[in-house]
């Protein structure tokens, strides 16, 4: 008997949750008090074969109780440590909570205000843009009437075909320039629609050479051309035309977020 | 590539050829001519015109007497156009409706003319009813 007892104390040792341990506390003072009445049961009838065992198996009852009595109160304040960790966890998933909203309300404000960003550096390229083209309306008016006077842009209205009056530089015309009497051009009637032209055949006098308006530049006014080097067969320097810009804005780090409605 | 550094009045005579010549693309003959002799093929000469462009700039612009050159000139950009210019139909249908377009304000001006009379005409007739019914 004494030996069962050892055996479930040694097992005992082990390290064991305050569950198992209580319960083999109980299991021992099972065993005990079992023995206890068989053998106040066999006293009746018998001596006791081993004398003072039941004061051992008292002595042991009392021990276990004791021990169970411990391991109760251990139980308890478990219980009570568990409670605050239990109520710690809660008050840690509402920070938690917190957080997420926080988190998605900064989302939504950092995805307005790059659009506001982006709108706002939109309008500045625009104004930017309106301001470079911005002519003064006089000179716009003055130029509106030379293009029409000319009738390089409306048609005379009393024009009908047959005219030799057209919207572009006449054959006539481009050959009585600086670069009609350049080279010598070649001679073609079915291009030229003055096929019959005494023109044709080459310059003109200088005196009776026709300066038309298209050609002469107000050159007092001191514009020059775009400086170019005179080699035209290398790629043209490229204009990248890519606005880096517009990536930079729109770009926001997305991160899971399933909510798309604007 | 070289920058040959060149004189003002190199700089004015140049300004003077590259304004009449840019001019003469609003021609479509002369285009057609360009096309059918190769010009538009050559990559010098295409790199050429995307430099001509600086002509869309307002302070150049207003030296232009034929403001059709530009769109043709934008026109020229495109690889297609040059290609589908060495096609002397494709001169003669650009011709046609430049010259169609061209008269478009001078035929609106007249319609808008006719209706105004066909309206003067009605209005003195309308009083005269009304005269002729009160007796």
């Amino acid at each position: 008997m004494r030996k069962r007892g050892e055996t479930v104390m040694a097992a005992a040792a082990a390290e064991k949750s305050t569950k198992e341990k209580l319960l083999s506390t109980l299991d021992d003072i099972e065993v005990l008090s079992r023995e206890l009445i068989e053998m106040l049961a066999l006293s009746r009838t018998q001596k006791l074969p081993q004398p003072g065992e039941d004061t051992d198996i008292l002595e042991l009852l009392v021990q276990r109780d004791k021990e169970f009595q411990e391991l109760m109160q251990t139980a308890v304040e478990q219980g009570k440590v568990h409670q605050e960790m239990q109520a710690l966890e809660k008050e840690v998933e509402k920070r938690d909570s917190d957080i997420q909203q926080l988190q998605k309300q900064l989302k939504e404000a950092e995805h307005i205000l790059a659009t506001a960003v982006y709108q706002a550096k939109e309008k500045l390229k625009s104004i930017e843009k309106a301001r470079k083209g911005s002519i003064s309306s006089e000179e716009i008016i003055k130029y509106a009437h030379r293009i029409s006077a000319s009738n390089a842009v409306c048609a005379p209205l009393n024009w009908v075909p047959g005219d030799p009056r057209r919207p572009y530089p006449t054959d006539l015309e481009m050959r009585s320039g600086i670069l009609g009497n350049m080279s010598n051009m070649p001679t073609n009637g079915v291009n030229g629609h003055l096929p019959g032209d005494a023109l044709a055949a080459g310059r003109l006098p200088d005196i009776l050479t026709p300066q038309y308006p298209w050609q002469s530049a107000d050159v007092s006014m001191g514009i020059l051309p775009p400086h170019h080097g005179n080699d035209f067969g290398l790629e043209p320097p490229g204009h990248n035309k890519e606005n880096e810009d517009d990536v930079e804005a729109m770009s926001t780090d997305s991160s899971s977020s399933s909510s798309d409605s604007d | 590539m070289a920058g040959v550094m060149e004189t003002e009045e190199q700089a004015r005579h140049r300004f003077q050829l590259e304004l009449e010549f840019v001019q003469c693309l609003a021609n479509p003959n002369y285009l057609n001519f360009l096309a059918q002799r190769g010009y538009l093929r050559e990559k010098p000469f295409v790199n050429y015109l995307k430099y001509l462009l600086y002509w869309k700039e307002p302070e150049y612009a207003k030296f232009l007497k034929y403001p059709h050159c530009l769109h043709m000139l934008e026109l020229l950009q495109y690889e297609h156009f040059r290609k589908e210019l060495v096609n002397a139909q494709c001169a003669k249908f650009i011709d046609e409706q430049q010259i169609l377009h061209w008269q478009h304000y001078s035929r609106k001006r007249t319609r808008l003319q006719q209706a105004l009379a066909e309206q003067q005409q009605q209005q003195p007739q309308a009083p005269s009813h009304g005269n002729t019914t009160s007796k």
